[in-house]
């Protein structure tokens, strides 16, 4: 178990994270989510000891950072934001420097190299320079780094930046994969990771904490405000009207031109109902539905308002799951 | 630490860096050789090595920041430092294995040029006892100037300012003695004593005249030491103030 108690960071006068706590359970995968620039990686760098605290403490399995900073590091895998490689070095003469930095004892080196090597499918490459490889392959050699030692812990520090989609789906996997084994807290500011791979989410803001919750839950709170997506043929003042006329509809909030004479329209709703209505009587007014759809509201939109309010504080560390945000709807 | 060691003496010579500061530090030593052997009077019997390195210590000297400036500079740049600030290990250790690794480097550069004494031991007579000394003499003077220009590339992200600074440092352990000797200085006796407990010139010249002193030896090591000391403080308190 992390347990991350009244953590604070000051650059010099600028503080970088104020009071954050929350608790990670074991075999948990916690997302960690924030704009840029919110104090992320300090609290990452924080709770792996390469950063201390100006206030506050980290607890990884009852062992404090402060005072026994061996013992955590030995149960910490941890990948920074940019990964630490050295571009001179080979794939597998890296990972093996790695493991004989971590302490991994000498006989199980080359069996967790294999094991990092493989997981990342980095065998084809073990021979390879880093410097000259791809930053996708980069970032997994940092990653496999994380690995060695078979750490109780990963952090990983948006381990998805940089990579093209078809890396980024397998990161996804292998954190899943990964989650069997390990607890994880990983950093990003990309929603639909949040929502694929994780339980929990801390949001962040400001380097203060806005939500400690469960997916389900913060999507429970925006629930209500629902976007029907409409792609129409027709003159748009025509499709606006109609739009209007149709019970059940709200404002419409946005019109992107696409080809000519025809417009998508994002317009707010009360519930899906809507849409039959709304089809019937675009195509009783002469015009063509080519695509509809809605788009629930969703992480983002907690995300959103979540990171442009006040800060939520939790006495308990979170250790109740159900919401407590007490803020005014705006 | 082992394995950082290993890896810091590997980087040196998978990248042409050990390479080119040898071929400097040989051809820097070629000359001062040849320079000594054609100013040598005919009624010198034995060739006197720790002149070479007397003579010429400051080329010696202003290789040892190539070395050094990248050290922790250039693992700040690329932000590969993390790596050890978040492995069990500590930061002394992580100190000490670099230091060790660069000492190893500069003691093979060292052995390389022990093919000089060898050609004049095998085609003339040489001063076994003063070479051996002359040898010591300047390990000990590296070790220390090695730290200083480790602190250096501690303070910076840049390994040419490093280099910078490193070079910026070596002039002042130069000057110290001549600086201490100075009108000016000699006027204020408690400051010219300071200067000179902190000099190393004149105990460097001990040795380099083949005179051994167990107090010199202790200078250079607990020097070295004490600088190793703040660059870990160095490390230790931009960790605090910054990222």
């Amino acid at each position: 178990m992390v347990e991350i108690r009244n953590l604070t960071k000051y650059y010099g006068t600028h503080p970088a994270v104020t009071d954050i706590s929350f608790t990670v359970g074991d075999h948990e995968v916690l997302g960690f989510l924030g704009p840029n620039g919110a104090g992320k990686s300090t609290t990452m760098n924080m709770i792996t000891g390469c950063l201390p605290s100006t206030s506050g403490t980290v607890l990884v399995d009852g062992h404090d950072i402060a005072k026994e900073p061996l013992q955590v590091k030995r149960l910490i895998g941890y990948l920074p934001e940019l990964p630490p490689v050295y571009p001179e070095m080979r794939v597998r003469e890296y990972l093996q420097f790695a493991a004989g930095l971590k302490g991994v004892p000498r006989a199980e080196r080359k069996k967790q190299v294999d094991y990092a090597l493989e997981k990342l499918s980095l065998t084809d490459v073990q021979q390879r320079v880093i410097g000259n490889l791809s930053k996708g392959y980069r970032q997994r050699v940092g990653f496999a780094q994380a690995l060695l030692g078979n750490p109780k812990f990963l952090i990983l520090d948006e381990p998805t930046v940089g990579l093209d989609p078809k890396q980024v789906m397998e990161v996804r996997t292998l954190i899943q994969d990964l989650a069997r084994e390990h607890t994880i807290i990983f950093s990003t500011h990309i929603l639909a990771e949040v929502a694929a791979v994780c339980e929990r989410v801390v949001i962040i803001n400001k380097g203060q904490i806005r939500a400690v919750d469960t997916i389900e839950n913060l999507e429970r709170q925006v629930s209500g405000v629902l976007r029907i997506r409409l792609k129409a043929e027709g003159e748009m003042t025509k499709v606006t009207r109609i739009i209007r006329s149709v019970k059940g509809t709200g404002d419409i909030e946005d019109v992107v031109p696409d080809t000519p004479g025809v417009n998508t329209y994002t317009i707010k709703a009360e519930s899906d109902e809507v849409r039959k209505p709304l089809v019937a009587a675009l195509v009783a007014g002469d015009c063509m539905v080519l695509e509809i759809s809605t788009l629930h509201s969703s992480l983002e939109d907690v995300f959103v308002r979540l990171t442009s309010s006040a800060p939520f504080t939790d006495p308990e560390f979170d250790t109740e799951p159900a919401p407590k945000q007490k803020e005014d709807d705006n | 630490m082992f394995a950082l060691y290993k890896r810091e003496v590997r980087s040196y010579f998978c990248t042409p860096f050990a390479y080119i500061v040898s071929a400097l530090f040989l051809m820097v030593f070629s000359w001062s050789f040849i320079r000594s052997i054609s100013q040598m009077s005919s009624s010198t019997l034995s060739f006197q090595f720790p002149a070479v390195f007397y003579n010429n210590f400051f080329f010696f000297i202003f290789l040892i920041p190539l070395l050094t400036m990248r050290t922790f500079a250039e693992e700040r740049k690329s932000h590969t430092e993390t790596l050890w600030l978040s492995a069990p290990i500590r930061v002394w250790q992580v100190v000490l294995a670099k230091y060790l690794a660069v000492v190893t480097v500069f003691g093979l550069m060292l052995v390389l040029s022990l093919f000089y004494p060898l050609v004049a031991f095998i085609k003339g007579s040489v001063i076994v006892s003063s070479l051996i000394c002359g040898y010591l003499g300047f390990i000990l003077w590296s070790l220390v100037c090695i730290a200083v220009g480790m602190l250096c590339s501690a303070v910076t992200d840049s390994p040419i300012l490093a280099a910078v600074f490193g070079e910026a440092a070596m002039i002042f352990v130069i000057i110290l003695d001549s600086f201490a000797e100075t009108q000016f200085v000699q006027s204020l006796p408690w400051l010219s004593s300071a200067m000179l407990w902190f000099s190393t010139q004149h105990r460097f010249a001990a040795f380099a005249q083949g005179f051994f002193s167990v107090s010199d030896l202790v200078f250079f090591v607990s020097l070295s030491a004490v600088v190793l000391a703040w660059i870990v403080i160095v490390i230790e308190k931009r960790r605090w103030s910054r990222g």
